[in-house]
């Protein structure tokens, strides 16, 4: 396999505070990468300096060895980012289908109006959304701008689509449909970089996973590996030498809810 | 109450919306798309007109051809104010951005004080200003007419182009949604450049049409950034579909009161200040 996405040494301070410190790492092609860390461990600031919103303070990205690090987040889109948020971001006042048709159209400069029609469609198709083609945008559930969300990024072309909880929020039925829909993603040939809190939807997902806390990386492996690591272990719990060991899954998942959906379908 | 003279009334007060709405179309560009009050956008109105009454003075170039001239020119500054300032306070204290536009707007005005001077300055010679029309008692002069023809025609394709064009997607997807547009490849301040040329274009071209149809000070941007805002807000700020009719009702209210009410004429500018009055007014009394 063949790495597509390299992060080095990324940092980012806001005034004194280092959100992210020093974070460096590697994503291959066709895999699905989770990034996971209790809440504040700039998960979703490291996100935003590989998609170009946030300008880091030192480090590099790196695309296909095409460095990223100047280019504006339009212009990383080009090179093939896609993102997806956690608060979703749609156009409201456009249908469905324009909505993907927008990112169709810009995401791949220069694309003729045939071939990001073709797209668009082929994006609302993978995510499950054609049936919502012609209904506005503002009027969707949280679930169907989430596929949207995925939709939209999706026809712009990416070859690395970056992820932010698209998870939260949703019923364990729906984080259910959500897993497939990422796995769907990733079988059309599309590297995912995602940040997830639900532990067992990491678990079956994440073919490799990378734990931050305090802004820093804490480790990085398989799932199962990673979550046997005793200082994860205590990022999530805190250090209590009286505590029996417990599982790191048990303590991250919201109280019940999206837990069970991802057994379902593991 | 004398027909032909409310017939009259309404005519003109239909004629004077088309103008109106090309001014306010530009306005409500800037505020829906790129979240700027641009306070100066008046002074590229008047900047339209002195440029065509200088083409005319200094070349003989009439101004039906100034249009095209003009347009691309105001384009082109628009695009350099845009450049030079506008974009640097996008992300400012809304105070701050109208109090950059209104000195923008000041520091135009007085330019065209020193270049032009304070007196109305008039296109004069050209033939097809006399020539007009009587319908059942109504008369309608050609340059009002082809003032509103043209106005209505561009506020249309306006429209179209917001609609259809892949630029005009662009700018609805940017004034929708700042982020997610720069996300799915969107250069969000190049599409922010183009809507303010553009807005600035537009009421450079309505400046073309004024500087025939009155004989212009530099105050006339003052002027018509008052009018441009009354109807702005009645269409609801940065609502560009609405300008239209907003220009009509706007337009016509002004056309009647200056002619049905006893010195009416001088109530002129006290009819925009009502409306934006009332209309804030009852905005907020539904809102509580």
């Amino acid at each position: 396999m063949s790495v597509v996405l390299t992060a080095k040494g990324l940092s980012k301070r806001f005034g004194g505070l280092a959100a992210v410190d020093d974070v460096s790492f590697e994503v291959e092609q066709g895999e699905i990468f989770a990034i996971i860390g209790p809440n504040g461990a700039g998960k979703t600031t490291t996100l935003n300096l590989v998609s170009g919103l946030l300008v880091p303070t030192a480090g590099s990205v790196t695309l296909h060895g095409r460095d990223l690090t100047t280019l504006t987040a339009a212009e990383r889109c080009h090179a093939g980012l896609g993102r997806a948020f956690q608060v979703v971001q749609p156009f409201p006042e456009m249908t469905v289908r324009e909505n993907v048709l927008v990112g169709a159209m810009f995401g791949t400069p220069g694309i003729s109006r045939a071939d990001a029609e073709r797209r668009a469609d082929h994006a609302l198709e993978v995510t499950g959304t054609t049936n919502l083609a012609e209904r506005d945008a503002e009027e969707l559930t949280l679930m169907e701008e989430k596929r949207l969300e995925i939709a939209r990024a999706l026809a712009t072309a990416p070859t690395v689509l970056l992820l932010d909880e698209v998870m939260a929020g949703l019923r364990p039925a729906e984080a259910r449909d959500a897993v497939r829909l990422v796995r769907s993603v990733r079988d059309e040939g599309v590297t995912v970089v995602f940040i997830e809190h639900v532990m067992p939807v990491v678990r079956d997902l994440a073919d490799r996973v990378l734990v931050m806390d305090y802004g820093k990386v804490l480790t990085e492996g398989r799932y199962a590996d990673v979550t046997k690591d005793q200082r994860v272990i205590e990022a999530y719990l805190g250090r209590d030498d009286d505590a029996p060991p417990t599982d790191v899954a048990a303590a991250a998942a919201p109280a019940g809810a999206s837990g069970d959906a991802a057994e379902d379908e593991a | 109450m004398d027909l032909n003279l409310l017939a009259q009334a309404l005519v003109s007060g239909i004629l004077a919306a088309g103008l109106y709405a090309l001014v306010s179309v530009g306005l409500a560009l800037a505020i829906g798309v790129i979240g700027i009050v641009n306070f100066a956008h008046g002074e590229f109105f008047m900047i339209g007109a002195f440029l065509a009454y200088q083409l005319f003075v200094s070349f003989g170039i009439d101004p039906v051809w100034s249009l095209l001239l003009v347009a691309p020119a105001l384009g082109l500054i628009g695009a350099l104010i845009y450049t030079s300032t506008i974009r640097f306070v996008l992300k400012a204290p809304e105070l701050n951005q109208m109090l950059l536009t209104f000195g923008i707007g000041i520091i135009l005005t007085n330019m065209a004080l020193l270049i032009w001077g304070g007196d109305p300055r008039t296109i004069a010679g050209i033939a097809y200003r006399s020539i007009g029309y009587q319908v059942g008692g109504v008369s309608i002069g050609l340059v009002p007419l082809a003032s509103f023809v043209i106005s209505f025609t561009l506020v249309l394709g306006l429209y179209w182009m917001l609609a259809r064009t892949p630029i005009g997607r662009a700018m609805r997807a940017v004034a929708q949604n700042r982020t997610g547009a720069a996300l799915v490849g969107l250069e969000v301040n190049r599409v922010y450049l183009v809507a303010f040329a553009l807005s600035a274009a537009l009421a450079g071209i309505g400046g073309v049409m004024i500087a025939v149809i009155q004989s212009p000070t530099p105050g006339v941007g003052l002027a018509f950034t008052l009018k441009a805002f009354a109807i702005v807000v009645v269409a609801g700020l940065g609502n560009i579909r609405g300008v239209l009719f907003a220009s009509l009702f706007v337009a016509i209210s002004e056309s009647l009161v200056a002619t049905l009410v006893p010195n009416g004429d001088t109530l002129r500018n006290a009819v925009f200040f009502a409306i934006i009055f009332a209309v804030l007014v009852w905005r907020s009394r539904r809102v509580a």
